[in-house]
């Protein structure tokens, strides 16, 4: 047992009991690791023969649940029941003094090389972070500009120009810039209003009175402001709750929201259809990371 | 041993010399309770984890381009969806086991994350990251870092309209990074939200880069539990400082964990028949500027949500230079605070109380008044904030208003963890002073003093010196 002869290899028994040989235990094994097995096939063939997933989930489930009972019954009266002890390594003041490698360098300690080499390595390996900036492209005006310009005509989802009278009281669509469908930094709240609106409303960008244009972006966190609470003509965030006061310039009035929603200049072309009369004044969008 | 098994293990060990070092291992000593489970769970979510996603690694298409579907699923059969979601949907209706193992993955990432948190809990309420084991507790954390990294990944991952909204918002945390948000946000989505470059990043994050640091992280993690060898709790008559009492690897922890994963297996099994977990196909597919009601992440990243929803109006610009945000303070500054926190604490601990040496033996938290009062403090600061994260189901389930119901939580945030860690302390305090004890500086203090009330009494039993063959095998 001990040929080897490294104390910390052997086993230190502090207790020791032998359970008792049940036939009941045997029986419990053969049965369990039998269903198990069982279990098995069928969920390999009723896999394979296309059935109900009930069937070979259920299978797959219970051979491995009956598995771990005849794995647990094999040890329960296969071995003693060992409470053994180990002792601890406790550190050695001996240990601590040997130098890591028995080699030592030759002459004097030459401090100015081995900078020099940890001074070289560094710049090396901070120049080898320059790829990074190859992940993405510079963001130039990409977060100060939307598809929005003048003349663009207002969209649905579908595709449609939108009239005036295409939105009926307390109504709100979602809308796109003609040819951006999708562009998520684009994306605008057309709403007809029951009241008029009032300032800090930009009240010549409102159209009959009305309808009114805001960006669908929470200046918050960049979700869609995607929900109009008609009662208190509130635009409500269903991420984190910011709400805007949509008749007066959609401010926000609670939430974690700081800015109001930029709203779009609406104008109509001669054909009668709802157009932009120039991008967003404002940023669109969460906060920008310079001012 | 089997005659097979014998053969085969004498040839190897002519060539490989594993007798001794097998013995070793299997002569380890393993103290027991049921939390030190806890870590093992992980672990062995961690297995199916692996074995399922390979599964689905081979039907998943990370693409976000649109493609027409065509199965067995009729609500979706001919319609245009983008190519995450189609794949994940031809994947659970029309490929045979698909929703099986895509369920059991998804149940085994919720109990991997969950065994994480509650093992990192046992070891910070225990003490088991003071010294020498504070390079594992802090690896530990690391650990907790990346299976939350991995959980969002593959949450975003099906491209359902839940997971295109939390990229939305996990694009905007990394634009309001000051200065500098912008090309950070760019480097990782490689372009404008929502780039076609997101998915198949996240894919690589998801399936590459993150399993294999989880995987090396874990076995670094398992390596020092064998080197430093496990705590354990107070053992009546048992010096736990210099000697481990427990049960050997072979057979008594071998048989443990064999059926621990079995039944993990099994269970994440039954619960993948019967619980629709994640049915994508009733979420929808991602489409830009639509979000529904009940927009809530995974459960984990309740917290983040939760510090968003609560905190009040913030822009302000430095110097005109740069910009701090509220989603910057709330997502960002406070979740990284938390952490760097607990990974200070262990630190903390040792130099308030001028603790020395090394310790083995688990404590109660209410021995040690600050370790009640910071780990009470932080989990229910967590909690109250995964809380805030439902605000809008309990308004619609109370009737109370949005309004009030934020405005209850951010005044539950502000003073409920502080009352209860400073209700904690003093409790603590108290009860060490009226047991006419003090905190243990050095583990030997620690031991008597708990023999003192008669938990350990201060004599140590020597242990059996001379060992005793051990028969039973074959």
């Amino acid at each position: 047992m001990s040929a080897d002869g490294d104390p910390k290899a052997e086993l230190r028994v502090i207790a020791r009991t032998d359970p008792p040989r049940s036939k009941l235990n045997d029986s419990i094994v053969v049965l369990s690791a039998g269903a198990a097995a069982l279990l098995g096939v069928v969920f390999a063939v009723s896999l394979l023969a296309g059935g109900p997933m009930v069937l070979y989930g259920g299978a797959l489930a219970g051979g491995l649940l009956l598995l771990a009972v005849a794995v647990r019954r094999y040890f329960t009266d296969r071995f003693p029941d060992i409470e053994a002890v180990e002792p601890r390594e406790i550190p050695s003041p001996d240990d601590t003094d040997k130098p890591l490698s028995d080699v030592a360098p030759l002459g004097p300690r030459r401090s100015l090389l081995k900078r020099a080499l940890i001074a070289a390595g560094g710049v090396f390996g901070l120049s080898l972070l320059a790829p990074v900036t190859s992940l993405g492209p510079a963001p130039g005006r990409t977060f100060t500009t939307t598809a929005w310009a003048r003349g663009v005509r207002l969209v649905t989802t579908d595709g449609d120009p939108v009239r005036p009278g295409d939105v009926a009281a307390g109504g709100i669509a979602t809308i796109w810039p003609e040819g951006a469908i999708g562009q998520e930094r684009s994306s605008v709240l057309l709403l007809r209003l029951s009241v008029e609106p009032v300032p800090p409303t930009v009240l010549e960008w409102v159209i009959a009175d009305f309808l009114v244009a805001y960006s669908k972006v929470c200046t918050h966190a960049g979700c869609p402001v995607a929900l109009y609470r008609q009662q208190d003509n509130a635009l409500f965030c269903p991420c984190h709750q910011s709400t805007f006061n949509a008749v007066a310039g959609a401010v926000p009035t609670f939430g974690p929201a700081a800015r109001p929603l930029p709203q779009l200049p609406l104008g109509l072309d001669e054909e009668g259809y709802l157009v932009a009369l120039s991008d967003f004044v404002e940023p669109v969008g969460p906060a920008l990371p310079r001012a | 041993m089997t005659p097979l098994f014998a053969l085969l293990f004498d040839s190897l060990d002519e060539r490989l010399k594993l007798r001794h070092p097998s013995r070793k291992v299997a002569n380890k000593v393993f103290p027991h309770n049921w939390s030190f489970l806890l870590g093992e769970v992980a672990l062995f979510s961690l297995v199916v984890l692996v074995a399922t996603g390979v599964f689905l690694t081979m039907f998943y298409r990370p693409s976000t381009a649109p493609v027409v579907y065509h199965g067995s699923l009729e609500l979706y059969d001919g319609t245009t969806l983008p190519g995450a979601f189609e794949s994940i949907l031809r994947l659970s209706h029309d490929v045979p086991g698909g929703l099986l193992f895509r369920r059991i993955h998804r149940a085994a990432s919720h109990l991997f994350i969950a065994a994480s948190v509650l093992h990192m809990l046992r070891i910070l309420f225990t003490g088991a990251f003071r010294r020498p084991r504070e390079v594992n507790y802090l690896l530990g954390l690391g650990l907790i870092t990346l299976a939350f990294v991995a959980g969002f990944t593959g949450y975003s991952l099906p491209y359902d309209s839940l997971a295109g909204t939390g990229i939305r918002i996990a694009y905007s945390e990394l634009l309001s990074f000051p200065v500098v948000g912008d090309r950070v946000a760019f480097w990782v989505f490689g372009g404008d939200f929502p780039t076609g470059d997101v998915i198949p990043r996240f894919f690589v994050f998801h399936v590459m880069i993150v399993p294999a640091l989880i995987i090396g992280a874990v076995s670094v993690h398992l390596l020092l539990v064998g080197r430093q060898r496990h705590t354990q709790f107070p053992t009546h008559g048992v010096d736990g400082h210099a000697f481990i009492v427990g049960k050997p690897l072979w057979p008594a922890q071998f048989a443990e964990s064999a059926t621990l994963i079995l039944w993990i297996g099994g269970l994440l099994t039954a619960s993948a028949v019967f619980v629709p977990w994640s049915d994508i196909s009733l979420l929808g597919p991602y489409v830009p500027g639509e979000v529904g009601n009940n927009a809530q992440p995974d459960w984990f990243m309740f917290w983040i949500d939760g510090a968003l929803r609560i905190f009040p109006p913030l822009e302000f610009s430095v110097l005109g230079l740069m910009t701090v945000s509220g989603p910057f303070v709330a997502g960002i500054v406070l979740p990284g605070m938390v952490f760097t926190g607990l990974a200070l604490y262990p630190f903390l601990e040792r130099k308030v109380y001028g603790l020395r040496g090394e310790w083995h033996v688990l404590t109660n938290p209410l021995d040690i008044p600050l370790r009640a009062a910071v780990s009470l403090g932080t989990f229910s600061f967590v909690l109250l904030l995964s809380a805030a994260a439902t605000s809008d189901i309990l308004s619609r389930l109370s009737g109370i208003s949005i309004e009030d119901v934020i405005w209850i939580f951010r005044v539950a945030c502000l003073l409920g963890p502080p009352v209860l860690a400073a209700g904690i302390y003093r409790y603590s305090t108290k009860r060490l002073r009226s047991r006419g004890l003090v905190v243990a500086t050095d583990e030997q203090q620690a031991t008597s003093q708990a023999g003192g009330h008669g938990a350990v009494p201060a004599a140590v039993t020597p242990p059996a010196r001379d060992p005793s063959p051990v028969s039973g095998g074959e």
